[in-house]
């Protein structure tokens, strides 16, 4: 099958650091693909030179075999890009339904004149409350963000990503911050999200909910890909195990 | 209402409709400008020459509005390459700059600025009526760009640009509108003072004009429509109350921009809102005990 | 020989520049504010300078005092109007800044009277002849009390303690004061010194000009607000070399384009182009 995202030989520097070092990823259709890897491996940074919030060296970039490496980062998101921040970026100044009710709105921002004079928002508000359902904050819906906790701000983001009807669901880290319950809730209802036909790409440490909802699995370590396939075969890989197990291992063993 | 009534509404007319367009801009867009004064005067400077070259009233300001506008487009361009607090020292860069500019041009009238601006044909009521109805009608429109998915799109940048961006909000077409608009609407309101005044020169529209129209839309409350224009109100009628003391006039209107800067920073709107919200509060606790 | 006049009155403007900017690029970098009521502080400063002199005959000890005395004026300042509002949107204090800035120059008016303050003592005004050029003692004392204070301040903040204390909290306040790095003290010495500079640089310019009015804070702090943009917000290097250039721009600007544009205008005609350019001024922050 034809991939749906296509990320070629990316390349990051930060000053004098090396964050992402030549790395190629290919997402096909209906896929759920976890990232893992240590701490500073570069995961972020790749997901942001997909949305292109991040200037890379090198990279070339195709949605659903369209090249979107010179697109800005709205139209990116208007082609299907959506994206969680890690570090959550929830609109302080809005309510949580507002939060999502305007990513739900983005097919009417998208022309200036439109958007001017239309104000009706009841559909979209609607559709924030169903998705806000869907990851379980519902119930805090009119709430200001501003002094929630960051497991129902974490949702949030997902509620919001969701709410942009994408063709590719980029998620960074969702889980943390989330307790066990929540963290396995959430990873099912993406997980479900995914069997209903949506694309997939999960960031996030929280191994064992991986190796339970994901059908196949990348490691980056130190700004390379080192491993991407079947999360079992990935898991056996010894040069996995040196890079990102062994310091557990080790901590454990300790 | 006497002659000098007459005037101070036409004046509260106008300072409603030039802070709404600063309150496009630097409220519901979060782009704070500091030179806002600037399309103020090219939109009178415009229309009094306009008026002078024999154009009729309407023509004149429209003209006025559209040349406002468009240099306001302008300015918005900057505000795509720099941000906060670089936006705000350019926008008062572009303030000086315009004042430069008029103050050297001879065809311009220099210094001395323009005088024997035609009169808009109207009896000062009726420009009285003339300017509080369009006053209302910016009011109008400023609550319908508010409650449109454009005004949504504007609260998103005004709030985080980057995470708008993610979220499909296309951020320059955003900023460029509110600009457009916001220095139209001053474009409009110098048109009305040059015809209303008959009588314009540069210092009418410097820096000080620009913090004045900023204290207006943040002692109301930063993009709240009736905050602002409750606020303007105050501000134009303040210094005629206080004629008695004239001499501290000044020194008091600073110490008010202070004081409500550091005691209760979101305005006269956040005010009205902490009261509802203790009333609320407080009706609430009184169910629960009946 | 025109040229060469030119660029040494660019220079001159400049180092006056350089003292009121740097105090307003250090409170930038401390605490991200544009501090517009340093203009204030500035015509304090300018006040001050001229009543001791003209009291005293003391142009030395006029600087010294009024430099101590205007120093304690920027802590207050801070103390009372910035110390409460710092976690507000950046309007908030900017705006708060702007109504301290007019009130004061209203003060200055209802105490100073509404015209302006002259020396009594025209030995001030004499003037040198230097290199070919005809300079005004006060101009050559402006640029070597610019050099020696930049200078010392910049020598401080590498050498002391509490200048490595400085920087340390410029670069990373929460780093700093996990080191036992006292924030506060680090906030009220920086509104010192910069107050103080303020102060010396509003002397010397009422020396240039004769004159101190309520008003003289305006157009200088404007300019020093363009000059830290420049600079790049908070770069305290960035800001000396902004300052020297723009004085240059000027210099230069009001001979050649004057008939189309003043000196504001064109100071800032200069910070839009750049910043079009660089949008993060000429060098980058902190
Ligand atoms: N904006 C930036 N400026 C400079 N360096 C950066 C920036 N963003 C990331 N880096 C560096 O790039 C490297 C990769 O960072 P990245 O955030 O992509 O890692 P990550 O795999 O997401 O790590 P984590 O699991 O901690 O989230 C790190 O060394 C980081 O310090
Ligand atoms: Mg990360």
């Amino acid at each position: 099958m034809k991939p749906l995202l296509e990320v070629k030989n990316v390349t990051v520097r930060f000053g004098g650091v090396l964050a992402l070092d030549d790395v190629s990823l290919e997402v096909r259709p209906g896929e759920f693909l976890s990232m893992i890897g240590p701490n500073g491996a570069g995961k972020t940074t790749l997901m942001r030179v997909v949305t292109g919030t991040v200037k890379p060296v090198s990279a070339r970039i195709r949605l659903d075999g369209r090249d979107i490496t010179m697109l800005p980062t709205h139209q990116r998101a208007r082609l299907g890009l959506a994206l969680t921040h890690q570090i959550v970026r929830p609109f302080r100044s809005m309510t949580l339904l507002d939060n999502v009710t305007l990513a739900a709105g983005h097919h009417r921002i998208g022309r200036v004149i439109r958007a001017l004079t239309a104000v009706d928002r009841s559909a979209e508000r609607e559709q924030a409350r169903k998705y806000l359902e869907l990851v379980g904050i519902a119930e805090a819906a009119e709430k200001s963000v501003l002094g929630r906790p960051l497991g129902v701000v974490k949702r949030l983001e997902v509620a919001r990503a969701l709410a942009l009807e994408p063709k590719v669901l980029l998620l960074d880290e969702p889980l943390a911050g989330l307790n066990t319950a929540e963290a396995a809730r959430l990873a099912d209802t993406v997980a479900e999200i995914n069997r209903g036909g949506l694309t997939v790409v999960m960031i996030e440490h929280n191994l064992g909910e991986v190796l339970r909802v994901s059908r196949r699995l990348a490691v980056l370590d130190n700004g390379r890909k080192i491993a991407d396939g079947d999360p079992g075969a990935v898991m056996r890989d010894p040069a996995v195990r040196a890079a990102y197990l062994g310091k557990e291992y080790q901590d454990a063993a300790a | 209402m006497g002659i000098y009534e007459i005037s101070l509404a036409t004046l509260v007319g106008i300072n409603i409709i030039l802070a709404l367009g600063l309150n496009m801009i630097s409220g519901f867009c979060g782009q704070i400008s500091l030179g806002h004064a600037a399309f103020y005067g090219i939109g009178a400077y415009t229309a009094a020459f306009m008026a002078k070259a024999g154009a009729p009233f309407p023509a004149a300001v429209l003209a006025g509005m559209v040349l406002a506008g468009l240099v306001g487009l302008a300015v918005g361009l900057t505000s795509l390459r720099v941000r906060h607090d670089f936006l705000a020292i350019t926008t008062m860069g572009v303030g000086f700059l315009f004042l430069g500019v008029v103050r050297q041009q001879e065809i311009l009238g220099g210094e001395l600025g323009v005088s024997g601006i035609p009169s808009p044909g109207l009896e000062k009521t009726g420009y009285m009526v003339l300017v509080l109805i369009l006053a209302a009608f910016f009011t109008a429109f400023s609550l319908w760009i508010k409650r449109s998915w454009m005004g949504f799109a504007f609260e998103a940048v005004a709030d985080d640009e980057d995470t708008a961006r993610v979220l499909t909000v296309d951020v320059a077409a955003c900023k460029l509108t509110a600009f457009a608009m916001g220095t139209a609407m001053a474009g409009v309101a110098g048109g009305l003072y040059a015809s209303f005044a008959r009588f314009i020169m540069p210092d009418d529209f410097g820096f000080i004009t620009s913090i004045t129209v900023l204290s207006m839309v943040a002692v109301g409350g930063i993009g709240s429509v009736f905050g602002v224009i409750i606020s303007t109100v105050i501000l134009t009628l303040m210094p005629e109350f206080f004629r008695f003391i004239s001499d501290y006039k000044l020194l008091l209107y600073g110490a008010l921009l202070f004081g409500v800067m550091r005691f209760a920073p979101e305005g006269l709107a956040g005010f009205t809102r902490a009261v509802r919200k203790a009333g609320i509060r407080s009706a609430g606790k009184k169910e629960a005990a009946g | 020989m025109l040229f060469f006049e030119l660029f040494v009155q660019g220079l001159i403007h400049g180092s006056m520049y350089a003292m009121i900017a740097v105090g307003l690029t250090l409170v930038y970098g401390l605490l991200r504010i544009l501090h517009v009521a340093h203009a204030g502080l500035f015509a304090l400063g300018g006040y001050l300078g001229l009543l001791i002199t003209n009291a005293t005959g003391s142009l030395a000890l006029a600087m010294i005092t009024s430099a101590l005395i205007v120093g304690l004026g920027g802590m207050l300042v801070y103390r009372l109007c910035y110390q409460p509002i710092l976690d507000r949107p950046p309007y908030v204090p900017l705006i708060a800044s702007i109504g301290v800035f007019i009130a004061m120059e209203e003060v200055f008016r209802l105490v100073f009277g509404p015209y302006g303050l002259t020396y009594n003592h025209p030995h001030l005004q004499s003037q040198v002849t230097l290199l070919g050029l005809n300079l005004r003692g006060a101009e050559i004392g402006m640029v070597i009390t610019a050099m020696v204070l930049l200078g010392g301040l910049s020598y401080l903040a590498q050498n002391t303690r509490i200048g490595i204390a400085w920087r340390a909290t410029v670069d990373d306040p929460e780093i700093a004061e996990s080191f036992g790095i006292d924030a506060v003290k680090v906030r009220y010495l920086n509104f010192f010194i910069g107050s103080g500079l303020a102060a010396v640089g509003g002397i010397f310019i009422s020396l240039l000009s004769n004159l101190v009015e309520p008003t003289m804070g305006g157009v200088p702090a404007y300019k020093a607000l363009a000059i830290i943009v420049l600079g790049g917000l908070g770069n305290v290097k960035g800001t000396l070399v902004a300052s020297l250039a723009l004085g240059v721009v000027e210099a230069f600007g009001t001979i050649y384009i004057g008939s189309y544009l003043d000196r504001d205008a064109i100071a800032f005609a200069f910070l839009i182009a750049v910043l079009m350019i660089r949008p993060q001024g000429l060098f980058t922050g902190r």
